[in-house]
């Protein structure tokens, strides 16, 4: 295992009050375009009382990234503490990485005048791109570098339940058994949606 | 304005009031592709994370790890080199061009093939630059390839429909076409024989049938990939199939389908483009000024000229 620190989003489901907080301030912070969203609130059982519950989702920045595994141009590259970013000089914008994304994380912004799709928009964990860190490039393309910065990304910091956590695995896994513990019911051997993230 | 103002007023009046009673107007069950949104974006995507192993995902993301480029690959050299060895060994047919000219194919035909043959001009090489487009460093040109594949796809889509209509009749299997296939058109030996074959011979017609079924499910598939966000359960619903998959699976399919066809299809391409432009001297400048010579017709489509000769002689008697 990488000394470093390993970074995971969770989304606690019994948190989560469908305020659509954190696609806001992404959207908002990384100056999205319209129509573009790197971070979905989805809502099961919508309607049907006591059972409705929402989650937050994106990119889950997984290990063996299956979006970096199909790119038929290598534009994906995997930091050390786990983040994975894309190179929009290189993506062409096909679209595979969709496919082979178990999150429907990549969206497609439209692109040029005749409509036509551009390239992949991710998120990033608001770790920027390849470029100069925090360089006017950078943020044109990929939004704000706040790790860069020390910054919790966007859609955590500003989350007023503390449903979306994010940081390093062991930490968050630390917050997830004591919140389990607390609550005495929906014990999981891990958070919902790392299994298939995180094939450790 | 008056009037209007309380209006206003009042209904709002009235909306609040129904809240107040504890009539809370309930969210109608969640499906974002119903609301004419992004099919992409619904509820069953958090469905979709724990079937990602049973569906077209794990699968697509095994094909196109493993086999899609190999796969092309092999094809892409394989072809060559067989056609290479072909033309070094067998060698090219020649047939004189002195004799007779019988009128082949009409000015609208010839229009309708050079439609199709630019689309696929276009699309071909644009197709096998964007599987390998690591190699080409991505950016800019294999971006502009996928364009160029979308452009070549609307070419080769007008060409379909008259293509079809028009070369559906003499396309239908003959009993020659057996024949044609044992001895594999006559391709492999050197010697000048007549060959059963109708207008078409049968190699002519799985390239005719490859190119229209399959072309047509390459275009059915390739747009879903370009569109990506069109609802393809509302599409079925229109002609009255109930399917329930998500709008990703029928990506991820697509995009199976799309690339193994594509193989195939670019491989009988390639053989189509040997044979007209290398394999038979002249055969490409039939289909420029729509006239074949009376000795490749005789030989290469042996039935079809003792049918036109019977015709000529009934008429003249």
């Amino acid at each position: 295992m990488s000394e470093y620190a390993r970074m995971k989003f969770y989304c606690d489901d019994e948190r989560c009050i469908e305020c659509n907080g954190c696609s806001v301030a992404c959207a908002e912070a990384h100056e999205l375009p319209v129509g573009i969203n790197r971070r979905k609130v989805v809502t099961l059982n919508e309607g049907i009382f006591g059972k409705e519950t929402s989650i937050s989702i994106a990119c889950m920045h997984c290990t063996d990234a299956p979006c970096e595994q199909v790119c038929p141009v290598d534009c994906f590259y995997i930091r050390e503490d786990g983040i994975v970013l894309h190179d929009k000089d290189t993506c062409i914008g096909c679209g595979y990485c969709l496919y082979a994304c178990p999150f429907g994380a990549p969206q497609f912004p439209k692109d040029g005048a005749f409509g036509t799709r551009g390239v992949m928009d991710k998120c990033t964990m608001c770790a920027g791109g390849p470029e100069e860190t925090n360089s006017e490039k950078e943020r044109e393309l990929y939004g704000q570098n706040r790790i860069a910065e020390g910054k919790v990304p966007m859609c955590a910091a500003m989350c007023s339940t503390k449903a979306l956590i994010v940081g390093d695995e062991q930490e968050v896994s630390k917050i997830y058994r004591e919140r389990v513990a607390s609550r005495g019911k929906g014990v999981q051997s891990a958070p919902y949606g790392w299994s298939t993230a995180y094939k450790n | 304005m008056k009037k209007l103002i309380i209006y206003l007023l009042g209904a709002s009046f009235v909306g609040a009031g129904e809240l107040i009673g504890g009539k809370v107007p309930l969210a109608t069950p969640d499906s974002g592709a119903s609301r004419g949104e992004n099919p992409l974006a619904s509820s069953q995507m958090l469905q979709n994370i724990l079937q990602y192993k049973d569906g077209y995902g794990e699968q697509f993301l095994h094909f196109q790890t493993e086999w899609f480029k190999p796969l092309f690959m092999y094809i892409g050299i394989g072809v060559l080199v067989v056609f290479l060895l072909h033309y070094l060994i067998i060698g090219p047919k020649r047939f004189s061009h002195e004799r007779r000219q019988f009128y082949i194919f009409s000015l609208f035909m010839r229009v309708i093939h050079w439609i199709a043959a630019i689309g696929f001009v276009l699309i071909v090489p644009t197709g096998f630059m964007m599987v390998f487009g690591d190699a080409l460093g991505g950016g800019t040109l294999v971006r502009n390839a996928r364009y160029l594949h979308s452009i070549g796809t609307v070419l080769f889509a007008i060409s379909l429909v008259p293509m079809f209509l028009a070369w559906f009749i003499p396309m239908l299997p003959t009993l020659d076409d057996i024949k044609w296939l044992f001895i594999a058109g006559g391709y492999l030996s050197k010697k000048k024989r007549e060959i059963p074959a109708g207008k078409f011979n049968a190699g002519q017609k799985m390239w005719f049938w490859l190119a229209m079924l399959g072309g047509l499910v390459m275009i059915a598939t390739g747009a879903l990939m370009y569109f990506q966000t069109v609802d393809v359960n509302q599409l079925l619903q229109y002609i009255g199939i109930t399917a329930e998959k998500d709008q990703i699976e029928y990506l991820r399919l697509s995009a199976i389908v799309h690339n193994f066809l594509g193989m195939v299809i670019a491989a009988l391409f390639i053989t189509h483009l040997y044979m007209s432009i290398f394999a038979i001297k002249g055969a490409l400048d039939s289909m420029i000024s729509g006239k074949k010579s009376e000795d490749e017709l005789k030989h290469l489509h042996s039935s079809y000229y003792r049918k036109l000769i019977k015709k000529e002689n009934k008429s003249s008697l």
